[in-house]
């Protein structure tokens, strides 16, 4: 155990190099520093935004309207020029982004319940959030305002019938089933929901798997770069150990970068997303449907994702047997990539299910497959699924553990190098 | 005379490529016995073998009665190897370096310290040793390694080409500690196509080239029998 635990630690304090420290802080700093202008501009989104009013009618509608867009946090400019164009060109050499031109006759228009334009001018100063997000806010007013306008003028024409039965006469009511539960409610809402509530579970995967097999595979590589490795093979100590210590080392540095990457991610998406309210109606739809992952769920996941984590981690150490150097290294990483990526896309936009038998057999054995797909297994209550999944995965890693011991307890760790120009033995 | 490795028919394949054709030679206690010859002689393929790098493909290999094939974790207890183009942890100090190849054969901390103190002496790195080994020149990193090689004091110290990259004043500084290690009790199995470096150390020699040993004998013996006044002479009058 003291071999292990020296050997261990060495592979960390060789891992966690000044150059990685530095990646990682400056990472952190960036996410911070663009995290924080994001928040930045979502405020700005949400403060009181400037608007020009160019009220040529001066009607009792026009100054409803107007009032209207001050409840909405609309801070109202009125334009001092008596003409379109004058106006245009006053709004577009000041700081506002946005025009609103009643015309004339507009509240004589509304009252004979004829059709009348606004005008409304966007000025794209940038294609910022906040300067997108105010054109889409006036927009809903004046749909509501249309909205009020035509229920109003029902309400007077046939007072018997209410103008909402008469503009929508079939009215659909939505119910969602998963498995034996039902609850009232969108399919499409529930589902967005749960897709952005367990949208980071892949990207969390697919870095944590990246990262730690690229440390093991750079780590061996460097062992036979740096010409070290025969010297370890020869100290008193067992091939297996050798093999663990590193993937437990690269897997733990690996897990560590992960993290830190994630908590950068987090901070900046964070920023766009933080104020965001779930509706207490979807709240208690998800409850009822059950679509939340309960203490056992997240057990399951975390067991899936551990799991897949050793597999790349005893893959990486066999393609890590193949590499020459640093740099051959880092090719031999992409098949594991690409293995990864499989997943984490099809996890995105497929149905498995829905696929055909050999397709299906070729996802799930790829052994990343399974915590990709168990968040959505667990949630729809296909545990067999999922515990399948955790069991091929151990099979399958104690095979590629095995493998990865046996190829390091022979002269194939030294021998086997994988290039298209003939093996050059040194005798 | 104790014999410390017996090496019995060793033959070694690389696919079609037969690198040993089935070599005999022992090492005994207290002794520095050299392969000499030429690149690709298959020197460097008979030390890895006996360092249980490369497995036998046929032949026997017993070091201190521990057969290598069945043992080969007992045999590494007791051999330090020094390969010809070895390197050093770059990230690691000097010493940090020595203290994790140490901690592999100390049992116990004192030992460990008696272990880096031997390092230390050998080296003769002086304050480089506190700082890291990417900054070191070739030299000095030879000089690190063979002082982790000795530092334990193994069985038998396995040097394959020991002064390579050394400096004239550098390699004569090695040899002086090569046989100073073996005088107290360190077994020296080495390599070297330095036919002149080998007539300096060794106590026995033997000659070989394409797989097999040509001869082998003191360097006396040899000088003697071939009727040469050095191994160079001795080495090309047994290849003719």
């Amino acid at each position: 155990m003291k071999r292990f635990t020296n050997l261990f630690f060495k592979e960390i304090r060789e891992l966690i190099t000044l150059q990685l420290v530095i990646s990682l802080l400056f990472f952190m700093g960036l996410f911070y520093f663009m995290g924080e202008l994001g928040k930045r501009e979502v405020k700005k989104a949400g403060a009181a935004q400037k608007i020009s009013v160019l009220d040529l009618d001066q009607s009792e509608f026009s100054k409803e309207l107007v009032d209207s867009l001050k409840t909405v946090n609309f801070q109202v400019e009125w334009v001092k020029e008596k003409d379109k164009e004058a106006a245009i060109q006053s709004a577009r050499n000041s700081d506002t982004n946005l025009l609103l031109v009643i015309p004339k006759g507009f509240g004589e228009s509304v009252a004979k319940f004829e059709v009348k334009e606004v005008e409304t001018y966007t000025f794209l100063r940038s294609f910022s959030l906040s300067g997108l997000k105010k054109s889409e806010i006036l927009k809903a007013i004046i749909s509501a305002t249309n909205n009020y306008l035509s229920n109003d003028f029902l309400k007077k024409k046939i007072p018997d019938i209410s103008s909402e039965s008469l503009k929508n006469p079939i009215k659909s009511k939505d119910f969602v089933i998963v498995k034996s539960r039902m609850a009232q409610g969108s399919a499409s809402a529930i589902a967005g929901f749960v897709y952005s509530q367990s949208i980071i579970v892949p990207v969390i995967l697919m870095m944590i798997i990246i990262y730690s097999s690229q440390m093991v595979i750079s780590a061996i590589a460097m062992e036979k770069q740096n010409k070290t490795l025969e010297t370890l093979l020869t100290v008193p100590i067992n091939r297996t150990s050798i093999v663990t210590a590193k993937m437990l080392a690269a897997g733990l540095v690996g897990l560590i970068s992960a993290v830190i990457y994630m908590f950068g991610f987090k901070f900046y998406f964070g920023s766009f997303t933080g104020d965001m309210r779930v509706s207490a109606d979807i709240t208690n739809v998800i409850q009822k449907l059950g679509l939340a992952l309960d203490t056992n769920g997240y057990l399951a996941l975390g067991i899936s994702l551990f799991f897949a984590i050793l597999c790349a981690l005893a893959l990486a150490t066999i393609l890590g047997v193949l590499a020459e150097d640093y740099r051959s290294a880092q090719s031999l990483i992409m098949p594991l990539i690409f293995l990864v990526l499989i997943p984490y896309f099809l996890s995105f936009f497929a149905d498995i299910r829905s696929l055909s038998t050999p397709v299906k057999v070729f996802i799930w054995a790829i052994p990343f497959s399974h915590p990709f797909l168990a968040t959505q297994n667990i949630l729809l209550e296909n545990y067999s699924a999922v515990l399948y999944g955790i069991l091929y995965m151990f099979i399958l890693f104690a095979v590629l553990v095995v493998l990865a011991a046996r190829i390091f307890s022979t002269d194939r760790v030294l021998t086997m190098k994988l290039r298209w120009r003939k093996k050059k033995v040194v005798l | 005379m104790v014999t410390v490795l017996q090496v019995e028919g060793l033959k070694k394949f690389f696919g079609s490529l037969e690198a040993l054709k089935g070599i005999d030679f022992e090492v005994h206690e207290r002794e520095i016995f050299a392969l000499i010859g030429p690149n690709g002689a298959g020197k460097t393929t008979a030390l890895r073998v006996v360092s249980t790098l490369l497995a036998p493909s046929d032949g026997k290999v017993t070091f201190l009665g521990h057969d290598l094939r069945k043992n080969p974790e007992k045999i590494r207890e007791k051999i330090s190897y020094l390969p010809e183009e070895a390197g050093a942890y770059r990230n690691l100090r000097g010493t940090k370096y020595l203290r994790f190849m140490a901690n592999f054969y100390a049992s116990t901390g004192e030992e460990t310290e008696e272990f880096l103190k031997r390092a230390e002496g050998i080296a003769d790195l002086g304050n480089r040793l506190d700082e890291k080994v990417g900054t070191y020149s070739k030299g000095m990193v030879r000089k690190l390694l063979l002082a982790r090689a000795l530092m334990t004091r193994p069985a038998m110290a396995i040097l394959d080409e020991p002064t390579s990259g050394l400096d004239v004043i550098n390699s004569l500084e090695v040899r002086e500690i090569i046989k100073k290690y073996a005088r107290e009790g360190i077994s020296v199995l080495l390599s070297s196509h330095n036919m002149l470096e080998i007539e300096f150390l060794s106590d026995r020699v033997a000659m070989i080239d394409k797989g097999r040993i040509l001869d082998s004998g003191t360097p006396q013996e040899l000088k003697d029998k071939y009727q040469a006044t050095n191994l160079e002479v001795v080495f090309r009058s047994a290849l003719q």
